[in-house]
């Protein structure tokens, strides 16, 4: 049993680094990338502060000033996920086939035993191709998906490739469905 | 140091403190003039404290739905005290406490029971299966 959860966390591992290895290489290190991202960054601040000083302030003037500022971060945004869009479609074409072989290596084999039973729409995740109804046995997507959740999002932030707080901030509240955005 | 010192004193809060983040996270009431830098803080100990409490469980072991809860209660419980008891930030200039909270708790959880599962597995999964 350790062999085989240890393994699995081992190749979540590996892709992880593999999968940020290849964005470093197609994107990250780029001059464009590097350019629009400290642009956001830089803007996201610059917003938030804004907001926060003027927020509650029924100014004409500074109103327009931020809705003008946010639809140029909101434009920087978009370019800045074109960029990423080209590394992301070929390490999810490189992960699937990876995927599928890992998967038929791990086919119909317990890999672990749960200490809770998952939810029923879990179920079908966690129990993905196993035989018998015990649904405490564990399948290596489920471990797998578990790990990479962690392991992933901790080798970004280590490594300095996570995007940064605010710019996430702004950039949910700018994606979300606000009405009349493709006016 | 002492001119140092002085110099501190007279410039006030608009110098950088001097202690390293390792120091200030362990000290109660340390300014945090970088909110990023808090929210780091807050973000790795959770995710610490997510794998400490995974082997806890696994170990003792800990199973059902009383694992998960307790993991939830005392992640939130533990970070709660910390920010606003041993730290005593101003919540509201991080977004409030729900902010704060919540910041890298999902990670938290997914090495939680990633930790959990492998631990419980290994140790007791040969004992269940025969019994």
């Amino acid at each position: 049993m350790w062999a085989d959860t240890l393994l699995i966390v081992f190749i979540s591992i590996c892709t992880a680094l593999l999968g940020e290895g290849l964005t470093w290489l197609m994107v990250y290190r780029t001059e464009k990338y590097q350019k629009l991202k400290a642009e956001v960054e830089k803007q996201s601040k610059k917003l938030e502060k804004r907001k926060e000083i003027h927020g509650d302030s029924l100014d004409k003037q500074h109103k327009k000033k931020i809705e003008r500022e946010e639809e140029r971060l909101k434009n920087n945004n978009r370019d800045l996920s074109f960029v990423k869009m080209k590394s992301m479609f070929a390490i999810g074409f490189a992960f699937t086939a990876l995927l599928s072989m890992f998967n038929s290596i791990f086919d119909g084999r317990v890999v672990a035993r749960l200490p809770f039973l998952p939810l029923n729409w879990i179920q079908g995740l966690s129990h993905r191709n196993l035989p018998g109804e015990d649904f405490y046995d564990c399948s290596f997507i489920f471990l797998y998906i578990l790990c990479t959740m962690s392991i992933r999002q901790n080798i970004q932030k280590l490594l300095g490739f996570a995007p940064s707080r605010a710019a996430s901030k702004q950039g949910n509240s700018l994606f979300g469905p606000t009405p009349g955005q493709f006016k | 140091m002492n001119t140092k010192t002085k110099l501190i004193e007279k410039n006030g809060s608009s110098n950088p403190p001097p202690t390293s983040v390792w120091t200030r996270t362990f000290t109660s009431n340390s300014e945090w003039p970088d909110k990023e830098e808090f929210l780091d803080v807050i973000y790795w100990a959770r995710q610490a404290l997510g794998i400490v409490l995974g082997i806890f469980w696994g170990l003792i072991p800990l199973k059902g739905l009383i694992g998960l809860v307790l993991f939830a209660v005392i992640n939130a419980g533990v970070i709660y005290f910390y920010f606003g008891s041993f730290q005593n930030v101003d919540e509201d200039e991080y977004g409030g406490a729900w902010e704060l909270t919540k910041e890298g708790f999902m990670t938290s959880f997914a090495g939680f029971l990633v930790t959990w599962i492998i631990i419980y597995s290994g140790l007791y999964y040969e004992v269940d299966k025969f019994s």
